[in-house]
C-alpha cells in the first residue's frame, strides 16, 4: 500500500520553533516527528509515499530527498497556499489510480508505537476503509467519533461545540479509499468521511498506546518524554569518547563521536546527537534529548529539555523543562526558571496572545539562532523568538513574569 | 453465532480440523463436533461442551480420512444436547451436515419430510437440510451436486452451510447467504471457515464467497457457482495480512472492551426474555416462604444489587448470599427457595449451593448466560440472559445483563404482590429498554473522561470506591473490577460504614471514589455527599462519579466524571460502566494483560 503523507502543516501554535521550519520537523527524542513516522511507515511496510509540503517545504524535502537513504521512495507535492487538510489531500489526486486505497498520514501526529502497522493490518483483517481513534485529554480540538458494536464508526463530529464530549477522536491515520479524492471535489474532511461512513461504513482502529498532537511549544516536552519513556535499554554508539569518569545510568542514548569530559553525569532517558561536547561535571537529568553539534559548557545542568542542533550553552548555566532552538548561544551563568514563586500555572505570550499551559513547572522556548547574554534570568514560560540578542546580565523578560 | 470448519486434504485431516474449530471457539462453546468422510462411509463424532472436552471425551483428532467438516455451536435456540450438536446426518448416514443460521421455513419442511417417515433424531433446523440433501439424492440417482443445489432452493433464511457426502468423495459442498464463508487454498489442502480464524495457521490465500453462491471444493481446487443459474463464478483470490487475534475481537484490542461496548445490545436481548419466564420465576419467589439471591465474585455483587430492586419494585427483602458461605449461613427448607446468577452456569461453589438447597427439598431458579450449562440443567427456573459468548476472564456485559434481569422479575414480582399496577410494570420494562440508549451515551461521550483520569491517576495504589443503597453493591462491583484487572488495591463500602473504622485509611495514598446517586434520590443523595465531604475534610482526593444537571454537588469532588442524566432505576447500571471503563484504562495503563489477569478463570469450576 502507498501511503498519502501530509507534512505542509505550518504549525503556528508551536511558535517560535515553526517560524523556521514546517511542524513536521519539529524534533522530539533525537528525530524530527516527520523521521519517526516515516520510519515506522517502513516497518509497517509502507514505503512508497507521496508527500504533501509547503511551509518551509526545502526543510523537508533537503532532509528526505528522494527518500533512498531512508529506505523508502519519495514523491513530492507543493502546496502552494497552505490551507486546510481538503485542500492539500487534494493536491495529490493526480498520484493515485482510481480504485486505488491508500494510507493517509498526517505526520504531525506522534505516538509511542507503531499506530501505522496497527491501521495496516486492520485493514488486511477486514477489508475496509480505516480511521486510527484514540483519547485524548483535549477532546474538544479534534474530530470525535461515534462506534456502534461492531466498532465501526457511525457518525463524526468535528470539534465538538459540547465541550463536556470526552470521546475518541481521529487520530491522523487512515486507510482511504480513491473516491475521497472525488467526495473532496465538493465538501470538506468531515463531510467526505461522514460520506464515506454512510457508504462503505469506516472502520476504527482503536490506538491504546500514547499518542500526541503537538499544539503548543510544551507539547514537544510532553512528546519527549512520551517517547524516551518507552526506552527500555542504553545504546552508546562504538566512537563516543569519554575522557575520564562518567556516569551513565538507565537507557541513555548516545550518538557516534560524542565527546564526553570527566566528571559528568548522565541520567537515561536522555539522547545525545551526534558530535556533540559534554564538558567536566555535566548534569544530563532525564528526559534531555540534545541533538547534534551541541557544546555544553562546564558544570551545566540540563533536565527535561529540548536541545535542537548546534546549541551551545555556556558553563554553569541551568536549563529545565525548557526548549532551544537551532544554533541558539546560551551565555555563562545563565537560568531558565521553571516556576512562578506563587506556584501558579506558567503562561506563554505566543503570536495568538498569551496561553495558559496549565502546567505549574515550565521553562523558556528559545528560537532558531536566538543569542542570550551571559548571567541571564529566563523567567518561566519566556519566549524569545529567532535571531533575538538578549543582553548580558538581564532578566528576560525585563521585570520578570 | 456459530463456527463451521471443512477441510480436504491426501492425508488425514482430523489433528488440523480440531484446530480449526478449537480457533473459532470464539464464536460459541457450548457443543462441537466433526464429521469425517472415508471409504465410503462418515464417521461422526459429538457432544456436548468445549473444543477441548469434547476431544477428551469423543477423540476427535483421532478421526480418519482425508474429508471432513466441523462445527461448534453457541445456541440460542434448542437445547444444549449431544443430538443437537452439528454435524447432521440424513437417515442413511450419506450426508453430513454443518450450519450457522437459521433456516426460517424448517417447520413446513420438517413436516413435509416427516410424512414421506422421515424420524428426526435433533431439535434442530439443521438436520432438515441432511434430510432434503438425502431426499434429493434418492430421486436422482445419488448425483450429489444437483441434490444439494435442489436442497438450497427448498431452505429460506439466512445460513452458511457445509456438506460431506458418501456420494461424492474428496468434496465439500458449501455455500452461503448472509452468514459468513470463507475458502482458504493451502498447498496440500484446502479449506472453508466462517472466517480466516479456521486456516489462518495453515495458509493466507482465501477466497471470499458472496451471498447467493455455493462453492465446491476438492484437494485440488474449487469452483464457486451461483445457486440461482448454476453459471460458474470467476472468484479473486486475496491475501490475508492480518493480525488472527485481533480479528477474533473484532477488531477491539481486548474483548474486555469488545464486551464492554456490547452492552447497549446485549441490554436489548434481555427485554426478549418472555415475560412469562420472568414471572414465573417472580411466582416461585412469591409462593415461597424465603427466597435468597446468590453469586460469588461479580455475580454475588449483582445479586446483592437485586436486593436494592426487590426492596423497591417488590416491597420485599430478599437476602443475598453469598454461594460460597451459602451452606454454613443460609438454613433453607421445601418451603424456600435460592436463585442463583452465573455466567457460565459452572461455577463450583454456586452449583454446591444449589446442590444443597435442593437436598433441603427448597425450589431454585437461576439467571445463566451459558445454554446447557449444568446449572441451567439442575434448577426448577432457568431464565437465559442471552448475552452472548463472554470471553474475558472480567465480566462485564454479563453482570450489567444480570443485573437488568434481576430488576424485571422484581417489577414481575412487585405485580403479582400487588406493589406495582401493569403500567408500572411496563415503566420499568421501557427504563430497561432506554438503557441501551443511554449506555451507547455514556460510551460514546464520556469513556474520554475516564481515560483521562486514568492516565492522570495510573499511580495511585490504593483506591476505595463508596456508595449507598443501591449504589453501595454498585461500589464493591466497580471495586472489585479495578482489582481483578489492574492487580491494584480497591475496597467497595457502603458509605455510611466508612466512619466506623475504614475513615482512618484516608491519606493522600488512597484515592476515593464516590457514587453519587441522582439528585432525585434525595435522601441518598444528601447522605452521600455528607460522606464525600467527610474523606475530603481528611485531605483525601476524591473523584465523582455523577449524573447531569446536579447542581448541589459543584465543588464537592477534586475531580468528576459526569454522565448522562437518568432515571434512579438505572443509575447505579451507568455506574457500573463507569466502574468498567475505568478499571479498562488503567490495566491498559499499566499494561495488564487484560483479558487474562493473573491468577483468574472464566469460570470458577473447583472448589
Amino acid at each position: 500500500m502507498r501511503a498519502l503523507v501530509l507534512a505542509a502543516g505550518r504549525g503556528t501554535g508551536l511558535y517560535p520553533f515553526t517560524e523556521t521550519r514546517p511542524k513536521a520537523m519539529l524534533p522530539v527524542a533525537g528525530e524530527s516527528l516527520l523521521e519517526s513516522a516515516l520510519g515506522k511507515l517502513r516497518a509497517a511496510g509502507v514505503t512508497d509515499v507521496v508527500m504533501v509540503v509547503g511551509h518551509r517545504s526545502e526543510k523537508i524535502t533537503e532532509f528526505f530527498s528522494r527518500g533512498g537513504v531512508h529506505g523508502m521512495t519519495i514523491q513530492y507535492v507543493r502546496q502552494e497556499n497552505p490551507t486546510d487538510i481538503r485542500d492539500a489531500v487534494r493536491c495529490a489526486k493526480e498520484f493515485f489510480q482510481p480504485g486505488e486505497g491508500f494510507l493517509l498520514v498526517y505526520a504531525d501526529v506522534l505516538t509511542s508505537g507503531n499506530i501505522y502497522r496497527h491501521v495496516v493490518q486492520t485493514f488486511g483483517s477486514f477489508n475496509q476503509p480505516v480511521a486510527a481513534i484514540c483519547h485524548t485529554p483535549q477532546a474538544q480540538n479534534f474530530g470525535t467519533v461515534y462506534l456502534d458494536a461492531d466498532m465501526c464508526i457511525s457518525k463524526l463530529v468535528e470539534k465538538p461545540s459540547k465541550r463536556e464530549m470526552g470521546n475518541y477522536v481521529l487520530a491522523g491515520v487512515f486507510v482511504m479509499p480513491y473516491r475521497l479524492f472525488d467526495l473532496l471535489e465538493d465538501r470538506g474532511m468531515p463531510a467526505s468521511i461522514n460520506e464515506i461512513i454512510a457508504t462503505t461504513g469506516l472502520r476504527s482502529a482503536i490506538w491504546e498506546e500514547p499518542w500526541l498532537d503537538a499544539q503548543h511549544p510544551w507539547d514537544l516536552l510532553k512528546g519527549n518524554q512520551m517517547v524516551m519513556s518507552a526506552w527500555t535499554e542504553a545504546r552508546v554508539s562504538g566512537t563516543v569518547q569519554l575522557r575520564g569518569a562518567v556516569q551513565f545510568r538507565g537507557p541513555v542514548c548516545i550518538e557516534s563521536d560524542v565527546i564526553i569530559e570527566a566528571g559528568a553525569s548522565i541520567s537515561g532517558p536522555c539522547f545525545i546527537g551526534e558530535g556533540t561536547f559534554i564538558g567536566n561535571g555535566v548534569l544530563v537529568r532525564p528526559n534531555t534529548s540534545i541533538g547534534a553539534g551541541c557544546m555544553i559548557g562546564f558544570g551545566v545542568e540540563l533536565k527535561n529539555c529540548i536541545l535542537l542542533d548546534r546549541v551551545r550553552v555556556g558553563r554553569l548555566s541551568y536549563i529545565g523543562d525548557s526548549v532551544l532552538g537551532e544554533e541558539v548561544y546560551i551565555g555563562s551563568g545563565t537560568m531558565t526558571v521553571n516556576h512562578n514563586l506563587e506556584r501558579s500555572n506558567v503562561s506563554l505570550l505566543l503570536k495568538d496572545g498569551e496561553v495558559d499551559s496549565e502546567m505549574d513547572k515550565l521553562g523558556s522556548f528559545v528560537g532558531d539562532g536566538a543569542n542570550v547574554g551571559a548571567s541571564n534570568t529566563l523567567a518561566a514560560g519566556a519566549v524569545i523568538r529567532p535571531g533575538e540578542i538578549v543582553p548580558h546580565h538581564y532578566t528576560y523578560p525585563r521585570g520578570g513574569s | 453465532m456459530c463456527g463451521i470448519a471443512g477441510m480436504v486434504a491426501s492425508t488425514n485431516v482430523a489433528q488440523r480440523l480440531y484446530r480449526s474449530i478449537a480457533a473459532l471457539e470464539y464464536r460459541g462453546y457450548d457443543s462441537c463436533g466433526m464429521a469425517v468422510q472415508t471409504n465410503g462411509t462418515i464417521d461422526v463424532r459429538k457432544n456436548v461442551g468445549t473444543v477441548e472436552a469434547v476431544n477428551l471425551n469423543e477423540r476427535l483428532t483421532d478421526m480418519k480420512g482425508p474429508v471432513g467438516i466441523a462445527h461448534t455451536r453457541w445456541a440460542t435456540h434448542g437445547g444444549v444436547t449431544r443430538e443437537n450438536a452439528h454435524p447432521h446426518l440424513d437417515t442413511q448416514g450419506r450426508v453430513a451436515v454443518v450450519h450457522n443460521g437459521i433456516v426460517s421455513n424448517y417447520r413446513e419442511l420438517r413436516e413435509r419430510l416427516q410424512a414421506k417417515g422421515i424420524v428426526f433424531v435433533s431439535e434442530t433446523d439443521t438436520e432438515v437440510i441432511a434430510h432434503l440433501v438425502g431426499e434429493y439424492l434418492d430421486l436422482n440417482g445419488g448425483e450429489m451436486e444437483s441434490a444439494f443445489v435442489s436442497a438450497l432452493g427448498d431452505i429460506e433464511g439466512m445460513f452458511s452451510l457445509a456438506v460431506i457426502s458418501t456420494q461424492a468423495s474428496g468434496c465439500i459442498y458449501c455455500a452461503k447467504r448472509e452468514s459468513p464463508l470463507i475458502i482458504g487454498l493451502g498447498d496440500d489442502a484446502n479449506y472453508i471457515g466462517s472466517d480466516f480464524n479456521a486456516f489462518i495457521e495453515f495458509t493466507r490465500q482465501a477466497v471470499i464467497m458472496d451471498d447467493g453462491e455455493y462453492a465446491l471444493v476438492t484437494r485440488q481446487g474449487y469452483v464457486v457457482k451461483d445457486i440461482l443459474t448454476r453459471e460458474t463464478i470467476n472468484k479473486e483470490v486475496t491475501e490475508i495480512e492480518w493480525d488472527v487475534e485481533m480479528s477474533r475481537r473484532g477488531g477491539y484490542p481486548h474483548y474486555m472492551l469488545k464486551e464492554i461496548y456490547d452492552q447497549p445490545e446485549t441490554i436489548q436481548s434481555v427485554l426478549t426474555i418472555p415475560r412469562e419466564e420472568l414471572a414465573a420465576l417472580a411466582g416461585m419467589i412469591h409462593e415461597s416462604r424465603q427466597s435468597f439471591l446468590g453469586g460469588v465474585g461479580t455475580t454475588y455483587y449483582i445479586a446483592a444489587m437485586g436486593q436494592y430492586f426487590f426492596s423497591r419494585l417488590a416491597d420485599c427483602y430478599l437476602p443475598a448470599v453469598s454461594t460460597d458461605e451459602f451452606p454454613h449461613v443460609a438454613r433453607i427448607g421445601p418451603e424456600d427457595c435460592l436463585i442463583a446468577i452465573s455466567q457460565s452456569g459452572e461455577t463450583y461453589d454456586t452449583l454446591s449451593a444449589i446442590r444443597y438447597a435442593k437436598k433441603s427439598g427448597a425450589k431454585t431458579g437461576a439467571i445463566v448466560n451459558v445454554m446447557g450449562s449444568s446449572l441451567v440443567r439442575a434448577v426448577d427456573i432457568p431464565i437465559l440472559q442471552g448475552s452472548g459468548p463472554e470471553i474475558c476472564v472480567i465480566s462485564t456485559k454479563a453482570a450489567m445483563s444480570q443485573a437488568a434481569v434481576l430488576l424485571l422479575v422484581a417489577a414481575e414480582l412487585g405485580g403479582i404482590r400487588g406493589f406495582l399496577d401493569e403500567a408500572e410494570i411496563l415503566n420499568c420494562r421501557e427504563s430497561v429498554a432506554s438503557l441501551s440508549g443511554i449506555l451507547s451515551e455514556a460510551l460514546n461521550e464520556r469513556s474520554g473522561f475516564l481515560h483521562t483520569a486514568a492516565g492522570r491517576h495510573q499511580n495511585m495504589k490504593n483506591w476505595l470506591y463508596l456508595g449507598r443503597g443501591v449504589y453501595y453493591p454498585a461500589a464493591l462491583e466497580c471495586a472489585l473490577k479495578m482489582k481483578e484487572v489492574t492487580y491494584l488495591h480497591a475496597e467497595g463500602m457502603s458509605a455510611g460504614f466508612l466512619k466506623h473504622g475504614t475513615i482512618s485509611l484516608i491519606d493522600e495514598n488512597m484515592h476515593t471514589i464516590v457514587l453519587m446517586p441522582p439528585p432525585e434520590e434525595k435522601e441518598l443523595h444528601t447522605l452521600t455527599r455528607s460522606s464525600a465531604e467527610e474523606v475530603r475534610a481528611r485531605g483525601g482526593f476524591v473523584l465523582g462519579f455523577r449524573f447531569e444537571g446536579d447542581e448541589e454537588v459543584e465543588g464537592l469532588f477534586s475531580e468528576e466524571i459526569v454522565f448522562p442524566r437518568v432515571s434512579p432505576l438505572l443509575a447505579p447500571f451507568i455506574h457500573m460502566l463507569g466502574g468498567q471503563l475505568l478499571a479498562y484504562f488503567l490495566a491498559v495503563q499499566l499494561k495488564r494483560d487484560v483479558d487474562r489477569p493473573r491468577a483468574l478463570a472464566k469460570s470458577v469450576t473447583v472448589a
